[in-house]
């Protein structure tokens, strides 16, 4: 899958869920992609990069979601100081 | 205050930016005899409580004093370590696993300029910044999390029991008098990002009810889909839920299945649990990670329940003290806490340590339970 | 004058072991005197904050920190863990008070000039307050604000050669115990190991992509000094192959009262005169050692290297020249399905440099399945608990080994694949029926 075409597909996915949720785990992006871990990462680390998606810790547990979404993050300002 | 810039540039993150580096290479802090004699050392022997010396095949000699240190450290406190290691070390020291810290000197003559530096270094408030000890058979530095200095989920302090224990167990910090070591431990949750659970004696933070559910904000501050997956016992579910007369999407608990982790305050800050009187603190014991004559083994949980007793804990600082002297006095030479338990039996560990059994000791989680129960005559009355 | 009262603190300042409140208090002094000047980037009176939601919480007996979600500087996905302060009015000088892990040094050796570039940074942009170290082994920085931690990252990269440490689903920072680099026990190089594995697997370090949090830990010998057994997914612990080095000489020293035994690590109380028989011969496991006169033999093809005659007679006893690291995978704390030890997976596995064996045929397949199979937040010992250690044998294509277990198993309830019975699973129903009724 091109990266182009990856991109779209995360976002699609992800914005349909934010009703619900807006944090997932590697592993849902992993099937998003249809791709192995190894592959799905190189994707999902330029998503990063490009700041498409950013990143949430439990501090035990990482998860992903669409940057600046979520209810936590304005609760906490963190939001605005970006 | 001023705001003064690092060289970093907001607005281009990527700028110059250094990434993937890692750590600084152990080998560039090496004082010059460790670097000299790594992998050629012959010996080491223990010469008082606190200092060892180490010798190398070259002849040549090392020699360390440890010191006790809390964990929790301040910036000048750690120049002050700086200073002693300038004037005494060549400007080396090293940390232990356990949060002590290590001076090291190269010949014997330097030791006792050392050691009585250290000695006379006191807090204002008259407690030691540097006790020398924490070695061989006998009672080392706790390692311990961090509790309500930093963390969320804590059932318990940290630094505050760790600080009322060691000065019920100081004595036996500066001695070698124990059967082995003791080795002990706190974590002040049962998530113990320090792994506390094969330690002689463990200290655990644990709650006791169930998170509470601020049913106005729930929706508002969380995502409900992620505090449902965050459970790790599926005790939580989806709810709308009656408030000041307005249907309101919430969650509702399986009370008897929440097993107190605080995994879902974690997700979700309308779900907090700590609670005065449900927080204390779970007391185990006999556990070890080395390999010397027996496995290592997991500690048992020997205490069901003691309540947070700031400022210095008395009951949790007596129960180990105690445990401490009796099995000081009953093990044999080189027997570990827990070796020792297994040896007499824990029927006998009980009424030694003068410990009540109560059901809540029995296992009755999933299926390793069963093989904690008793499956042999063999037992004694 | 302090900001806020601590009566409940105070009653920690008193006893001999050192008071962290006492440390605490005077760290709050030296910010208010502030004698350097220090431009400060955080509230001067972030500790004497600190102090007071302390004590708050000593009254409450309940925490006043809530998680944040802010997980690092950018392009990272750990090395930070959010906090604030649930009561910000009251201690708006914590009201923002974030973590940061700092990767620390093999066998945590430091030099002073560093240690006191790293105070100056935090003491500029941070609350001035560490952990000298984290559980898992990092220097914690203990409380920051938001707009620093890129400010900080930036310095420790640029001027300290310095890079962040490992927190939620990645690799989390390696940690070794002091190894060959002072202990004569050591069978392989745990600072050498260790940090060859972090700088190879920055990636996984710093970018999560894994299903939970995965540690490494470096034990040169079985004594497992940094627990590496009891907590470690991977745990690379040194052992050796061939025989016990005996020096006979010394074990007479032992035995005549020249030496201490354990190297003078019982020295504490009178425990009478030092008995090899009882002492050591005794005690050993595996019932390999005798006295045939004056020399002390081992049978070391039954000895299992518990390290106790070792650690008696260090003088006397050396680890054997064959050395290398056992493996063993998925130990891990309690939580959820009760903790687990580590178990074997690798007997014996060399230790060299660049230790391609290690990562090609140990570390690299166990991630491939555990990042394909693993369920989310399921760490490796639990995915070998579901899938069993035999699944773990085939991911790494090597043959079962009785050493891999403590007893075989109890129940004859196998679960034969059809490739492994001879003729396979179809059958002729006819062809049986011609000799077995209906």
């Amino acid at each position: 899958m091109e990266y182009e075409e990856a991109k779209q597909k995360i976002v699609e996915t992800l914005t349909k869920k934010l009703k619900t949720k807006s944090k997932f785990y590697f592993n849902d992006l992993a099937k998003i992609l249809e791709s192995k871990p190894r592959e799905a990462k190189k994707v999902v680390n330029k998503l990063v990069q490009e700041g498409v998606l950013e990143y949430w810790s439990s501090g035990s547990t990482s998860m992903y979601g669409l940057s600046g979404t979520g209810k936590q993050a304005g609760a906490e300002g963190e939001d605005k100081e970006k | 205050m001023a705001f003064i810039s690092s060289g970093y540039d907001p607005k281009q993150p990527m700028k110059d930016r250094i990434t993937d580096i890692g750590p600084r290479k152990f080998d560039e802090f090496y004082p010059p005899v460790i670097a000299k004699n790594k992998g050629k050392w012959l010996y080491h022997e223990y010469l008082q409580p606190g200092v060892l010396v180490h010798v190398a095949e070259s002849g040549d000699e090392v020699y360390t004093v440890r010191c006790g240190g809390a964990r929790l450290m301040s910036t000048g406190l750690i120049r002050e370590i700086c200073e002693i290691a300038d004037k005494h070390c060549g400007g080396h020291v090293r940390w232990t696993t356990r949060n002590n810290i290590e001076f090291m000197v190269d010949n014997k003559s330097k030791v006792k300029p050392l050691l009585d530096d250290l000695k006379g270094r006191k807090f204002k408030g008259g407690s030691f910044k540097f006790p020398i000890g924490g070695t061989g058979a006998g009672v080392t530095n706790i390692i311990h999390t961090q509790g309500w200095i930093h963390c969320h989920t804590p059932a318990t302090d940290a630094s505050g029991p760790v600080k009322a224990v060691m000065d019920e167990l100081f004595a036996d910090f500066q001695d070698h008098r124990m059967p082995a070591h003791v080795r002990v431990s706190l974590a002040c949750c049962l998530n113990m990002c320090g792994a506390v659970h094969c330690s002689d004696i463990a200290i655990l933070g644990y709650h006791r009810k169930p998170p509470m559910l601020d049913h106005e904000y729930l929706d508002k501050m969380c995502e409900i889909p992620l505090a449902i997956a965050s459970c790790p016992t599926a005790a939580i579910r989806p709810s709308k839920v009656e408030f000041k007369g307005e249907k309101v999407n919430s969650v509702a608990v399986k009370n008897e299945r929440c097993m107190f982790c605080g995994n879902c305050y974690t997700m979700c800050p309308s779900m907090p649990l700590a609670d005065t009187e449900g927080d204390g603190i779970v007391i185990m014991a006999g556990g070890k990670v080395s390999n010397r004559i027996s496995a290592p083994k997991f500690s048992k949980v020997v205490v069901a329940f003691i309540p947070n007793e700031a400022p210095r804990w008395p009951r949790t600082t007596h129960i180990i003290k105690n445990m401490i002297e009796v099995y000081s006095k009953d093990a044999r030479k080189y027997e570990r806490l827990g070796d020792w338990a297994e040896r007499i039996g824990w029927e006998r560990f009980f009424e030694k340590c003068e410990l009540e059994f109560t059901h809540h000791l029995i296992d009755d989680f999933r299926d390793p339970a069963y093989f904690t129960w008793r499956q042999t005559t063999q037992f004694k009355f | 004058m302090a900001k806020h009262k601590t009566p409940m603190l105070d009653q920690l300042e008193s006893g001999p072991w050192p008071s962290f409140v006492s440390d605490l208090k005077e760290q709050a002094q030296r910010r208010a005197k502030n004698k350097e000047g220090v431009e400060f980037q955080i509230p001067t009176d972030v500790v004497e904050d600190l102090l007071g939601v302390l004590e708050l919480s000593f009254e409450h007996g309940r925490t006043h920190w809530k998680h944040g979600g802010i997980v690092g500087v950018f392009g990272y996905g750990g090395g930070v863990i959010g906090r604030y302060c649930d009561q910000p009015e009251a201690f708006s000088g914590v009201a923002h008070f974030h973590t940061m892990r700092i990767n620390q040094p093999g066998g945590k050796y430091y030099k002073t000039d560093y240690l006191k570039q790293l105070c100056d940074l935090w003491d500029l942009r941070g609350s001035g307050i560490t952990n000298m170290h984290g559980s898992t082994g990092d220097i914690i920085l203990l409380g920051t604000t938001t707009p620093q931690l890129e400010e900080v990252f930036y310095e420790l990269t640029h001027n300290m050669n310095q890079d962040l440490g490992g927190s939620g689903s990645n690799l989390r920072t390696p940690s070794d115990c002091i190894g060959s680099s002072r202990c004569e026990y050591a069978c392989y190089d745990t600072q050498g190991l260790c940090f060859d594995l972090t700088q190879e697997y920055q990636d996984e370090l710093h970018r999560p992509a894994f299903p939970y949090k995965f540690k490494f830990k470096f034990d040169g010998c079985p004594n497992c000094c940094v627990a590496s057994i009891a907590r470690a997914d991977l745990s690379f612990i040194g052992t050796w192959k061939d025989a016990i080095k005996i020096d006979q000489e010394a074990v007479q020293g032992y035995i005549g009262g020249e030496f201490k035994p354990n190297a003078g690590a019982h020295s504490g109380r009178d425990w009478g005169a030092f008995d090899i028989q009882k002492e050591v011969i005794g005690l050993c496991p595996t019932e390999c050692m005798i006295m045939d006169g004056k020399t002390l033999k081992i049978n070391n093809k039954e000895c299992n290297r518990c390290m106790h005659c070792i650690n008696v007679m260090p003088r006397a006893l050396r680890i054997g020249d064959q050395r290398g690291l056992s493996v063993f995978a998925g130990a891990k704390a309690p939580i959820l399905d009760g903790a687990q030890m580590g178990s074997l997976i690798v007997p014996f596995i060399e230790a060299e440099p660049p230790y391609t064996k290690i990562k090609e045929e140990v570390i690299e397949p166990i991630w491939d399945w555990w990042m394909e199979e693993g369920k989310n937040r399921e760490r490796l010992g639990e995915l070998m608990k579901r899938q069993g250690l035999q699944r773990m044998i085939e991911v790494l294509g090597v043959d079962p080994d009785p050493r891999m277990v403590q007893e075989p198993r109890s129940n004859p309830y196998i679960f034969w694949k059809e490739d492994e019975v001879e003729g396979g699973w179809d059958r002729d129903i006819e062809e049986f029926r011609k000799h077995h009724q209906r």
